[in-house]
């Protein structure tokens, strides 16, 4: 090993934060180039061109290392492995997209070059997260990447719904992270260190359960599950998802809720020796999530809480994934929840930036800040073609129907469960499945309003999506297409990511 | 050759779905031309590869860990469906371009219906159980958004959901079907699980057996499933035959004719199979008595008839089986078409309202009345030598008080064919509906329909030369046509069988008068709520919305109610730690 | 028995913590909300420092401590601007009506 490159993809977007954010302070902002400000957009969008960069260059050197790769800095220790190298692609990918989406869509804002400044700080802090090896620094990634996303959500500070949304977000995550320092004291108390690898270590030698240990990963449960966003902690995510702007509704449901995910997985991880409780837990609440998020969003009018509480469903079909992982050791479910952590990234994010145009086309060109109903886009197929495309396609494949994305990596979370071979867990799955027809439920009833042949109101006045808000639209759409029909293409990524879950649980 | 033409049956759809959803609808006429080229082209490759069939696998495609090998394999059975599905449906598609002529979206109208033709072929090709189910999806999401196709009705909408709901449902045990045979024999090869169905422990196959069973009931609507058929005739007339009627219904009774051999030695799964069958032709056939809507009637029937190919699996009538499935799906494409050249013409779909159109509209009368005598099993229409294969078999092998129930059926099928028939073309006019006969499109593809009403019998010889060859897991006997024909002459069961069917045809002219009348049957409200199982769907769907805003109440939108989630939540992981230690 | 002191502390971190949770669920005002995060927190530090002298690492500890009152100002200072933002739009701290968000 010569160099070590991957804290780069850290360094890299964190670094540029506070420059763009100088750029857009220092008026920058006010150069303009056909009517539009782009300096500031286009610094965030280098910094993150960049950044592909060291991934690129990292992966090279893990796939070629087949190890994780270290990196020390006085105290602070990184790692990178599959699981690191997941999250960060998937940061990197829907980031870079959602700043591409956000040029036409922020424009204008008061405070346009806090939004890039606070959304490439969260992109290096996910990164980062993934990278800890470190229960505390974990723990600051963790503290630092929330910060960074109370600000983005309670952005339109002039509306008190965000505001509402923000405060709640705020102080729910605060109570979990107050369960995580209560997890990092305990297992400091039990182990007397804090390196991951030095605590799976001793805890290996606890040959029965330790009572302080799994209190611990109790705490660790609760304290990450907030922010995961567990049934029933998940209450601020609704709110939240739904009132912030949608480049950061789609990073937050994308990206945030998995990185809290893989969070805590490390977390609990380290408590090795009770990995069948914890994975029959995940199960549990897997369950819980898919049932409640579906039912939820049954009844919803407002896309984005609609699509929010799709989110909590997706999230029980990742707990799933992971939870035959831990309980049986299949790395099918383990590479499964990794495919579909990174295909709902796809979907969701398709999802939550095509209504982002719907939004942006139909109510803020009016100057309207309100909310986007299903009822808005009754016939928007007629004029806005792709976008009405792109919204089918991400609903359909959230929906689990085939060619789509979503099929492919459910059925690997379902090809896990029954070879497990574990009568619960395969009832388990056929309940899985018969929740993802539910939720066509409530997927397919907007598929239809934007086809209906009468334009609504709404869409006969809205004004036209510009380009550069379609082009990560049909991108994203074109790969849901591409992986639905093809889902090994894949596997490179979610094949090492499976490969260190049931590592670092010693399975 | 083969592994070309595949490509080609499903290749050519799903190229003509992508071209087609890009035209613009200012243009109809592109759109028309389009359409039909593409499956007229699908519907000959699906003919040529009829000649290349053979029970090897002729793509292979591996898909990488967990998904094993995308496999087609052009056998006997696949091949005939396949031809099935793109012939009546370039059919289709040329009826459309009368029938859809001036509707608007015709470019999502034609997307899917040739998105469907290639998908229905991948379904009966695929040798893989998880592309069978990739593509049996893809079917169900066509079907829904054809039926939804009027999508600012909100029937057309309420049928939509309902039919994809109900399929997915269904779906789930094919899902787990495929999923036990891929974790058990680590394969999805339709041909492994065949072969190695004897090795799977007999209570895994049972699962996989009744799985099966499930999905095939709930695709082909067969009780108690039965329910959403009936509520799909929302979608435009063509997709009612082509969908409905002739092909993707049929994707059901595919299933359990391929998977027969395996399933067979699963105890109570051929009388489960034969009671499903029995049950769904019965009742349905009751509920087509007093249909007064003239789709509907059809739909009713369809399912009837569709159980008698399930009744016919579950006595081990496999080719009489897949004969009365060719022979129907011709006739009843058919029948469809034709009541759809009505429809368009007359503007209704009551037949309460019609009567004596025969006299207007001669070409589509004379077309109905042969795809009529089909359905009630005339001789020597194509639907009379399947229907009496399937009763000979049934009153050989099956047990006889299910042969006594379809041989009931096949009266009250003649009893409603006739009364449909005549309340729609003969008897007095009730209304003076401005009716014109079908245009040229209409006829061609009427004719054609109507000449393979004659005809296809005529290939049974062929048809059971193909899968002796081609299925090496089915034991089928080889026979030629004029040996069949001779079977079914000297078998006392044909003899019954026509009593049955004359009595049936009898106690209707007997009492056409009160057939005709407006008013309603007492048994009509039963019809209609297809036995009570229409009540159980709404049901179904209203206690999940209660408890939907039962849960919603729980989104208080307090901080403080938050907090005690939080803590609540705590509290259960707590004490599951303390029970698990 | 013979009584720990540690035992003390350990007991002093408890009722904190119930202090701080009893608070969370009652407190309608945001700005106690925030309040009684901070209560919470400490209990945390305390926490932190004493496991660190248990297992014998209380440098490792007191650094924590350190570095967790750090970032939790951040947190407190993001809050407390958030609650004056909700005052000044909402009009109220009232927490039983900020509740527009529901179902």
């Amino acid at each position: 090993m010569t160099l070590t490159i991957f804290p780069w993809m850290i360094a890299l977007p964190l670094g540029a934060s506070p420059l763009v954010y100088l750029a857009g302070r220092l008026g920058w902002h006010r150069v303009e180039l056909n009517g539009r400000s782009w300096l500031v957009r286009g610094l965030a969008l280098l910094a993150l061109a960049l950044t592909w960069i060291p991934f690129a260059l990292s992966w090279g050197q893990f796939a070629a290392q087949g190890e994780r790769l270290f990196f020390n800095f006085e105290t602070i220790g990184l790692q990178a492995d599959g699981l690191s190298l997941l999250l960060a692609a998937v940061t990197l990918g829907l980031g870079t997209v959602v700043v591409l989406f956000s040029g036409p869509y922020m424009a204008g804002e008061v405070g346009e070059e806090k939004y890039y400044a606070m959304l490439l700080a969260m992109i290096g802090l996910i990164i980062g997260l993934g990278c800890a090896n470190d229960l505390f620094n974990f723990w600051m990634w963790f503290e630092a990447m929330a910060v960074s996303s109370y600000l983005l959500v309670a952005f339109y500070r002039e509306q008190s719904a965000s505001l509402e949304a923000g405060i709640k977000y705020l102080v729910q995550s605060a109570v979990g992270s107050v369960f995580v320092l209560l997890g990092v004291a305990l297992v400091l108390g039990a182990t007397g260190t804090l390196a991951m690898d030095k605590i799976r270590l001793a805890t290996n030698g606890f040959t029965s359960t330790h009572s302080g240990l799994a209190l611990a990963g109790a705490f660790f449960v609760i304290g990450f599950g907030v922010k995961v966003a567990l049934v029933p902690l998940h209450t601020w995510l609704p709110d939240a998802h739904s009132q912030a702007p949608s480049g950061i509704s789609a990073m937050l449901s994308g990206v945030v809720i998995e990185a809290g995910l893989i969070a805590m997985l490390r977390a609990l991880s380290t408590l090795g020796m009770l990995s069948v409780s914890w994975g029959t837990l995940l199960l549990g609440f897997g369950a819980l999530n898919m049932l409640f998020g579906n039912l939820m969003a049954l009844k919803q009018v407002h896309l984005k809480r609609m699509l929010a509480y799709s989110s909590l469903s997706h999230i029980g079909y990742i707990l799933l994934g992971i939870g035959v992982a831990l309980t049986s050791g299949q790395l099918a479910g383990a590479q499964g929840a990794a495919f579909h952590v990174f295909t709902h990234m796809i979907m969701k994010g398709l999802a939550f930036l095509t209504v982002g145009a719907f939004m942006f086309a139909l109510l803020y060109q009016k100057g309207s800040h309100r909310s986007l109903v299903i009822e808005d886009l009754a016939g928007a197929a007629h004029k806005y073609p792709l976008a009405a495309l792109a919204l089918s396609i991400a609903l359909l494949a959230l929906g689990g129907l085939p060619p789509l994305a979503g099929f492919m990596s459910k059925w690997q979370i379902f090809v896990a469960g029954f070879q497990s071979g574990d009568g619960w867990v395969m009832g388990l799955v056929i309940f899985a499945a018969l929740n993802s027809v539910l939720s066509l439920g409530y997927y397919a009833p907007v598929v239809n309003m934007l086809y209906r042949q009468k334009m609504g109101d709404v869409v006969q006045q809205g004004e036209a999506i510009p380009m550069t808000m379609n082009i990560p639209l049909a991108v994203l759409a074109l790969a849901i297409v591409a992986i639905g029909l093809w889902p090994s293409i894949m596997s490179w990524l979610t094949e090492p990511a499976g490969q260190a879950i049931l590592f670092i649980f010693g399975k | 050759m083969a592994a070309i033409l595949i490509g080609f049956v499903i290749g050519i759809p799903w190229l003509g779905a992508l071209i087609l959803w890009r035209t613009n609808d200012e243009n109809p006429r592109l759109q028309h031309t389009l359409a039909v080229a593409f499956s007229i082209a699908a519907g000959f490759s699906s003919l040529a590869l009829i000649f290349f069939s053979s029970a090897q696998t002729a793509v292979d495609i591996p898909m990488g860990a967990f998904f094993g090998s995308l496999t087609f394999t052009p056998d006997g059975l696949a091949v005939s469906l396949t031809a099935i599905a793109c012939v009546i449906g370039s059919l289709a598609v040329v009826f459309s371009v009368d029938y859809m002529k001036g509707e608007a979206q015709l470019s999502r109208y034609y997307t899917f219906v040739l998105l469907f033709i290639g998908a229905m072929a991948g379904l009966v090709l695929s040798g893989s159980l998880l592309f069978m189910f990739f593509f049996w999806e893809i079917t169900a999401l066509c079907s829904y958004a054809l039926i939804s196709f009027y999508n600012d009705d909100p029937k057309a909408v309420a049928g939509g959901i309902k039919a994809l709901i109900i399929t997915q449902v269904g779906g789930v045990g094919l899902l787990a079907g495929a999923l036990i045979t891929y974790s058990t024999l680590g394969t999805y090869q339709v041909s492994d699980l065949l072969e190695s169905a004897g090795t799977i422990p007999a209570n895994v196959l049972a699962f996989i057996a009744f799985g099966f069973l499930i999905a095939a009931a709930a695709k082909s609507a067969q009780f108690p499933f039965h329910t959403w058929l009936p509520d799909a005739m929302e979608a435009p007339t063509p997709i009612s035959a082509l969908i409905h009627a002739a092909t993707m219904v049929n994707a059901g009774v595919y299933l359990l004719a391929r998977f027969y051999p395996a399933f067979v030695q699963v105890p109570g799964w051929a009388l489960s199979v034969t009671i499903v069958g029995l049950v769904s032709a019965l009742i349905t056939a009751f509920m087509a008595l007093t249909a007064t809507d003239l789709k509907r009637a059809l739909a009713y029937s369809t399912v009837s008839q569709l159980g008698y190919m399930v009744y016919a699996i579950g006595v081990g009538g496999f080719f009489a089986s897949q004969f009365h499935l060719l022979s129907h799906a011709v006739f009843k494409a058919l029948l469809f078409l034709a009541a759809g050249a009505v429809i368009h013409a007359a503007g209704t779909r009551d037949m309460r309202r019609m009567g004596a159109l025969g006299k207007q509209m001669p070409f589509v009368r004379n077309v109905f009345v042969l795809g009529a005598l089909a359905l009630a099993g005339l001789p020597i229409l194509s639907g009379f030598w399947s229907k009496e294969l399937i009763l000979e078999v049934g009153l050989a092998d099956g047990p006889i008080w299910a042969y006594v129930g379809m041989l009931l059926g096949a009266g009250m099928t003649a009893f409603y064919t006739l009364r449909i028939t005549w309340l729609v073309f003969f008897g007095e006019a009730r209304e003076s509906l401005h009716v014109h006969d079908a245009g040229f499109a209409m006829k061609v593809s009427l004719g054609l329909l109507a000449a393979g009403t004659l005809s296809t019998w005529l290939l049974a010889g062929s048809f059971s030369g193909l899968f002796h060859a081609t299925l090496p897991f089915h034991s089928i006997h080889e026979l030629s046509t004029l040996e069949l024909t001779e079977e079914i002459f000297f078998a006392p069961a044909t003899y019954i069988a026509l009593t049955v069917v004359c009595l049936g045809l009898g106690i209707f002219w007997m009492v056409r008068k009160q057939a005709a009348a407006r008013k309603e049957a007492q048994f009509d409200i039963l019809s209609r709520e297809s036995f009570g199982f229409d009540w159980l769907n709404r049901q179904v769907t209203s206690i999940t919305f209660k408890f939907a805003s039962v849960l919603q109440e729980t989104q208080t939108g307090k901080l403080n109610w938050n907090v005690v989630g939080i803590l609540g939540a705590l509290l259960v992981v707590l004490v599951f730690l303390l029970w698990s230690a | 028995m013979n009584f720990d002191p540690l035992n003390a502390v350990l007991i002093g971190v408890v009722l904190l913590l119930a202090v701080g949770f009893y608070g969370l669920l009652i407190t309608r005002n945001l700005i106690k909300i925030v309040l009684v995060l901070q209560v919470l927190v400490k209990a945390v530090v305390i926490a932190l420092v004493l496991a660190g002298k248990d297992s014998g690492n209380l440098g490792l500890g007191q650094s924590i401590a350190a570095t967790v009152i750090v970032a939790d100002t951040v947190v407190a200072v993001v809050a407390l601007a958030l609650a004056v933002q909700v005052r000044i739009r909402i009009g109220t701290l009232d927490l039983s009506k900020i509740s527009s968000l529901r179902g």
